[in-house]
């Protein structure tokens, strides 16, 4: 198990290499460079080239990459070119906020969707199967920023049980910081739960017709331990992976959603430093997410692995 | 202590209604074994699934009782009838591969009804599962508990399914061909513990089976199923040494034996009568070369001498024998001293199997298991001969099969086919080899592409080969057809509009499309039902005699190997440990392994040390 886990990890940073070059490269392509950046549009040429010295960016590229990255090992993140802060502590406070949304999102989207799943599973083919298709490909259909005008327009403008936009901390009082945070967490579920519950709905069909559940019928066990002890631990080894490609698109649907909400995030960060070419913080920013997202995968893995006992690594049995 | 009366069972399918069980009537007495025989599709199944109260959606109880104890099941509720499965009755199914859950431990499977149903606490339950595991004959019955099912082979699984179907000491064990997925050394470890335990604590069994050797050795009653209704039922003995209804004794008939060679086996010809318009008369009378007039007429269940036969000509059934179809083929090996067809020395194959890496220190290794299923293999096979290959699964015969084919290639070793040497060549050089030397697969359902009819599966090989022109293609198809005994407009039949055997056939056929000297034979009637199974084994008989064609004939039955055999290999591990002529190796075995695989087979002709006093048997 720990082999398995070491050889993951280094996979992870070898991914995480890659997408950092990546990043660098792309940023690196484009005409306007940190210098031209900060100095604004109306620099004289020689104060540029004066900068662009001094900041190295006349090196050649993997002089400025291996710069950069060893840097960031370090843990100093650079500086965002356009508020003039460090972007470290300014990339936390944003992770911290959208990992909270995220989080509280993909835990409703794990439970209601596996939860629906079962339940179109046990009426397949009834009108509660279909009313559940119907509904999920709804949301999975229609583009999020549609639902975000919707749950706007009904529970703040219509209903004014929530605000509209923006965040609170929970110092500020628990019920504020929850109030900010359902509205965006109501549109990020309904646009992935098709996903995990038609996925869980297959594979649960599928394993209740099989012999081992037939089997589990047969001693006469009650239809819960039936569906939840014998079936449901199969049914679930492909949503598993399922779930952790979509905290990954989670990700990717934050920049949605909090952009929508003004929701003060790594989403809106990134909008916010792609608009502005705030480079260094786009960078830094652009790590984070792959980061989260193979940390996600990873963690998909071992739960994989301790739900199925034929991939329990390095195990030994008379 | 079981006693279904007048059950009829329909299901719905999208063809219209099936009827599945018509009016079955049938009971076990306590502590008796009774035994269900029929072939696929005969209902043997749906009657355990009906008895459990597990019929699936689209099954239909249209009338009749089952009886538990004197309860009637159909008046209890869902409840009550969930109470009753498992605490008092159990239920083993075919398959032990897929009836265990693989993500849960052997132990709490086996212990997990007494939870329910004896207010076990899980640890327990878990203790006393251990217990019963040791009852039922597993050697280290803690670790096995602790063990996930793939981590065991076939005949632990079954022994712990049986041991989780005893768990609650149920009164009634309702086996559905429970050693059918089973090596026969297996299966009479399993078929030895059934009586023990029936013994021991006075079980009273449902066995469901269509192995009647099998049958022979556990049952004291037998009923025999056939197209959904019992046509003959009484005591073991009577029924498989004097059987009285057609069927019975066709089926009979049809079972290749061990020590008793006959030139041609006896089968049945046709197939079952379609269920969703059963023939008003005899459901038998199509197939039945005893037919008479009175057989338009529905047959009813009459009792003649101790037992139910649903024939009228009962009793002038009994004194004849069933036909034996004419021998065309001589039998006779061509015994030509020239070289052998196929020639193999010293072949060699090793499979690597992966278990991914560990740390060593610092070190990465590799987890490896190496497997060799061939090793140091050497044997001739001689021009119209019949070499037979025997073995238990796992000992390597497919493998084998396939190396000399080079579908997989050897480590190191020489082949020759004809006189070629195929060994060491690149497989684009083989082109010769693959003309001369074919294969028949098991499951002709999966080596026949579903999409093409048959007309093109046999015109691939043709004209893969040049072997015909554009135009003379349809009469070499014809002729083809002809040869595996299928009427000609099979040409334009897919796959799925055949039964079993004609698919069978045309996997024979197609085999036969390159006139190859040579052709392996991997289980090719393994998936067939018995009466079925005979007349695939007649017709490999004669394209041995008619074309002068070598088979390696593989097979886990002992029986279909010795019936066709010249020369009978025996495969363990690997290893050739037995190899000689048919009769030498049957009659005396030399090897303690061919010894212990030939005493295991279930053989319906030998007398039953169970009750029952019948005459002597026949033969």
């Amino acid at each position: 198990m720990t082999a398995f886990i070491a050889r993951r990890l280094f996979f992870i940073v070898l991914v995480l290499v890659a997408v950092s070059m990546l990043v660098f490269g792309i940023t690196a392509l484009l005409p306007a460079n940190v210098a031209y950046l900060i100095l604004g549009p109306f620099a004289p040429p020689d104060q540029v080239r004066a900068l662009e010295i001094k900041l190295g960016l006349t090196d050649p590229i993997w002089q400025q990459y291996l710069r950069w990255a060893s840097s960031f090992l370090t843990g100093n993140l650079g500086e965002s070119t356009l508020m003039n802060r460090p972007i470290g502590p300014m990339l936390t406070e944003a992770v911290g906020r959208s990992l909270m949304l995220t989080g509280a999102s993909f835990v409703l989207i794990a439970v209601i969707g596996v939860g629906l799943g079962i339940v179109a599973a046990l009426r397949h083919g009834k009108p509660l199967d279909h009313g559940v298709s119907i509904g999920t490909y709804l949301g999975i259909a229609v583009p999020e920023f549609f639902w975000a005008i919707i749950v706007i327009l009904v529970f703040a403008a219509w209903l004014g049980w929530l605000p509209a936009s923006g965040y609170e901390a929970p110092s500020e009082g628990l019920w504020i910081w929850l109030k900010h945070l359902i509205a965006p967490t109501i549109t990020l579920v309904f646009g992935h739960l098709a996903h995990v519950s038609r996925l869980t709905r297959s594979s649960m069909i599928e394993v209740l017709q099989s012999p081992y559940v037939t089997a589990a019928r047969a001693k006469g066990l009650p239809e819960h331990v039936v569906v939840l002890r014998h079936a449901l631990r199969n049914a679930l080894l492909p949503t598993i992976t399922a779930l952790a490609l979509d905290f990954g698109r989670l990700m990717g649907g934050i920049v949605v959603v909090e952009t929508i909400f003004a929701y003060p995030g790594l989403g809106r960060l990134i909008v916010f430093s792609i608009q502005n070419r705030d480079l260094p913080t786009l960078q830094a920013a652009i790590l984070v997410v792959a980061a989260i997202y193979a940390a996600a995968n990873l963690v998909a893995d071992l739960l994989y692995a301790r739900f199925n006992p034929k991939i329990r690594y390095g195990r030994n049995v008379s | 202590m079981l006693d279904i009366f007048d059950l009829t069972v329909r299901y719905r399918t999208s063809g219209g209604e099936l009827e599945a069980l018509s009016s079955i009537s049938i009971s076990a007495k306590k502590g008796t074994t009774l035994a269900l025989v029929g072939e696929s599709g005969s209902g043997k199944s749906t009657v355990a699934l009906a008895a459990m109260g597990l019929l699936p959606q689209e099954a239909q109880i249209i009338g009749g009782t089952v009886r538990f104890d004197g309860h009637d099941l159909g008046a209890m509720s869902v409840e009550e009838r969930r109470r009753l499965r498992g605490s008092r009755l159990g239920l083993v199914f075919q398959d032990p591969f897929s009836v265990l859950n693989p993500s849960l431990t052997i132990g709490s499977q086996v212990g997990e009804s007494l939870i329910h149903h004896r207010g076990y606490t899980p640890r327990e339950a878990f203790e006393r599962a251990i217990g019963l595991l040791d009852e039922v004959g597993i050697l280290n019955p803690k670790a096995v508990a602790n063990a996930y099912p793939h981590e065991l082979s076939g005949g632990m699984r079954q022994r712990a399914i049986i041991a989780g179907a005893l768990a609650p000491e149920p009164d009634l064990l309702i086996l559905d061909e429970p050693t059918t997925a089973l090596d026969v050394t297996i299966e009479a470890q399993i078929i030895e513990l059934l009586e023990q335990l029936r013994a021991r604590r006075g079980l009273t069994m449902l066995f469901i089976s269509h192995n009647l050797g099998v049958v022979r050795r556990v049952a004291d009653e037998v009923a025999v199923l056939y197209a959904g209704q019992i046509i003959e039922h009484g005591a073991t003995e009577d029924v498989l040494h004097r059987p009285m209804h057609p069927y019975a004794k066709g089926l009979l008939a049809a079972i290749p034996r061990i020590g008793s060679k006959q030139l041609r086996l006896a089968s049945i010809p046709g197939r079952l009568p379609d269920l969703r318009k059963p023939p008003s008369g005899c459901r038998f009378a199509e197939r039945c070369p005893f037919a008479s007039e009175s057989s338009t007429q529905p047959q009813t269940m009459r009792m003649v001498g101790g037992r139910g036969v649903r024939c009228a000509n009962a009793e002038l059934v009994e004194s004849t024998p069933w036909p034996t179809p004419e021998a065309t083929a001589t039998q006779a090996p061509p015994r030509s001293e020239q070289s052998p067809v196929v020639s193999v020395r010293a072949l060699d194959k090793t499979f690597r199997i992966g278990g991914g890496v560990t740390l060593e220190g610092w070190r990465l290794r590799r987890n490896e298991t190496l497997l060799k299923p061939v090793d140091d293999i050497t044997l001739d096979i001689r021009r119209g001969e019949v070499l037979g290959l025997v073995g238990e699964s796992g000992s390597g015969k497919t493998t084998l099969g396939r190396t000399i084919l080079r579908l997989i290639d050897p480590d190191s070793g020489e082949i020759r086919i004809g006189d070629e040497l195929v060994s060491g060549k690149p497989q684009r050089e083989l082109e010769r080899m693959r003309r001369t030397a074919q294969i028949v697969f098991q499951n002709p359902d999966s080596s026949l592409n579903p999409r093409k009819t048959v007309g093109e599966l046999l015109a691939r090989p043709i004209r893969r080969f040049g072997l015909a022109t554009t135009e003379r293609m349809p009469t070499r198809v014809r002729e083809l057809l002809d040869m595996v005994r299928l009427p000609s407009h099979y040409a334009n039949r897919y796959p799925h509009q055949m039964s079993g055997g004609e698919k069978q056939r045309v996997g024979i056929a197609r085999a036969l499309a390159t006139e190859p000297r040579f052709i392996v034979c991997d289980e090719p009637v393994s998936a067939l039902d018995v009466s079925v199974q005979a007349a695939i084994v007649n017709l490999l008989a004669d394209l041995r005699d008619q074309l002068g064609v070598a088979y390696l004939f593989i097979s886990h039955d002992i029986g279909v190997v010795a019936h066709l055999s010249d020369r009978i290999a025996v495969m363990q591990h690997g290893k050739l440990v037995e190899i000689g002529d048919a009769d030498a190796i049957l009659n005396h075995p030399r090897h303690p392994y061919t010894i212990k695989l030939l005493s295991a087979v279930p053989r319906v002709d030998a007398r039953s040390t169970s009750a029952g006093s019948g005459p002597p048997p026949l033969q």
